[in-house]
């Protein structure tokens, strides 16, 4: 099951789920109350400890509001570094994710293997800023960190040993019974569920909306990178893990994009410490979908105002819908094919 | 652009009222409107330009008034802003037009606490069961004991 903190009381009538109240914030830290009393230079680290997973997006959001509000121009080598860990971030969270629900379903096999790949993700991002999940990478201007051409090569190289391994893994889902019969039409949510209640990211892909601010609100390089956005139409936990895995593939593609793009030049220019009065809103696209910052800054060198929304928050709000008679034993499916981020969500 | 057009019927529907567009960096303008007008504009929303991913509601205490800001997003970011008054500060909820909004308005309510007239589920979201129904750890006369104190010689 979840290794997060997080309540469900379920209602069960014989083997059906009747119905669910949801009780979180047992991680609740107060950062964006934390924000208002550092720096912005010291927030990005703040920001950066939202998630455990996907750290970067949210210094990546956070920087670019803030470089927003200064009017810097960030170098284009620092934008690409950017995206770059972006891509990479999303590898392994997705990869992450589907050990999870593996494991959630039984199949411990791919548990085991998706985990044991997403080490080759893992890798590459240590070398690059020398941690795995925590790395901040991002200063207010730009990056903290540079890659050779014999890192270029290397990770080109770990590159496509783990597509080839994310294409096996494809194929054995693909092909499982088991699988299926586990996932296919459980954890429904149609397309006007969705709009309904606001939903964001790879579930709203799953289930036909076609929603994604890498191309529809291109930040960082995403304007000059060439990809699809995966979508179907089901809607049920099946369609998530196509849509995730798939989603992975094309993020592969999108790296060796990146790396072979590399502009060069500078990878940061200075910022001033005191920020001019004034108001961003700041979205970018998190494993989970749109991460949405507000920042407002009253002249000093603290924000007045750091609000954070993650992708997870809304999605929690469907669980009612989605564990609706489902079997008892379906609801860590069910959970799983979430992906939820409770540290995300509490803040 | 999409904001003309939705600047254009709110001048319609609220012919009394000055509505001026504030824009804010990366692709965002903002809408200041009365407290009463918001559940009407996002009706009009809507119904009339299918705008209804809401994607969070901000709600800050800027020392003289507690603001209210709907961050909607289609395309391009349209945020509306209201002002409400610091003391017993209520406003008529959105979760009939956008359900997705519960969770958010919940949020502003235990941070701020703004009551959200006919919310359906009012309860807390985020503080512990047993916080001080009457702090709010947003407003910004909140004190924080747990903050290590001031640093001397």
């Amino acid at each position: 099951m979840l290794k997060e903190p997080l309540s469900f009381l379920l209602t069960i009538e014989g083997e059906k789920v009747v119905d669910s109240v949801l009780r979180f914030g047992y991680v609740h830290r107060g950062i964006e109350r934390i924000c208002q009393n550092r720096n912005y230079v010291q927030n990005v680290h703040v920001v950066g400890r939202v998630c455990g997973i996907c750290s970067h997006v949210h210094t990546t959001t956070y920087c670019q509001g803030v470089e927003a509000l200064l009017g810097l121009q960030v170098p284009p080598q620092a934008l690409y570094l950017r995206t770059l860990l972006c891509e990479l971030e999303r590898i392994h969270s997705h990869l992450l994710w589907l050990g999870v629900l593996a494991e959630n379903v039984g199949f411990t096999t791919i548990f085991m293997y998706a985990w044991r790949d997403r080490e080759i993700a893992l890798d590459i991002v240590d070398e690059l800023s020398g941690g795995r999940v925590a790395h901040t990478i991002n200063v207010i201007g730009g990056v903290r960190i540079d890659v050779s051409e014999g890192q270029v090569d290397t990770m080109l190289a770990r590159l496509d040993e783990l597509e080839q391994r994310i294409e096996t893994l494809l194929g054995v889902i693909q092909h499982e019974h088991t699988f299926q019969v586990r996932t296919r039409g459980v954890g429904h949510l149609s397309a006007e569920q969705v709009r309904r209640y606001c939903v964001v990211g790879p579930i709203a892909r799953a289930s036909g909306v076609d929603v994604d601010l890498r191309r529809d609100a291109p930040y960082a390089a995403y304007d000059q990178l060439d990809f699809r956005v995966i979508t179907t139409e089901e809607g049920d936990v099946w369609a998530r893990t196509m849509v995730r895995v798939q989603e992975t593939i094309e993020s592969l593609r999108l790296c060796r994009q990146l790396l072979a793009g590399l502009p060069g030049g500078p990878t940061s220019v200075r910022a001033r410490l005191r920020v001019p009065p004034g108001e961003v809103v700041s979205r970018a696209e998190a494993p989970r979908g749109e991460v949405i910052y507000y920042i407002r800054s009253d002249g000093s060198d603290r924000p007045a105002r750091v609000k954070i929304r993650t992708p997870t928050l809304p999605a929690l709000i469907t669980i009612p819908d989605q564990l609706r008679d489902v079997n008892t034993a379906d609801v860590p499916a069910v959970l799983a094919g979430i992906d939820l981020c409770i540290a995300c969500v509490d803040r | 652009m999409f904001v003309e057009a939705i600047l254009q019927v709110l001048r319609e529907i609220f012919p009394t009222e000055t509505i001026e567009v504030q824009a804010v960096p990366i692709d965002e303008s903002f809408i200041a409107l009365p407290p009463n007008c918001i559940h009407h504009a996002t009706e009009m929303l809507v119904d009339r330009f299918d705008l209804r991913h809401l994607s969070t509601i901000t709600g800050q205490d800027t020392g003289s008034a507690i603001e209210l800001l709907y961050h909607f997003w289609d395309g391009g970011g349209l945020t509306l802003r209201t002002s409400l008054p610091r003391n017993e500060p209520h406003i008529e909820t959105l979760t009939d037009l956008i359900p997705g909004a519960a969770l958010y308005e919940r949020e502003v309510c235990e941070m701020l606490g703004v009551t959200f007239d006919g919310h359906p589920d009012p309860r807390p979201l985020l503080l512990p069961d047993n916080w001080d129904k009457k702090q709010f750890p947003m407003k910004i006369d909140h004190q924080n004991n747990r903050l290590p104190g001031q640093a001397t010689d």
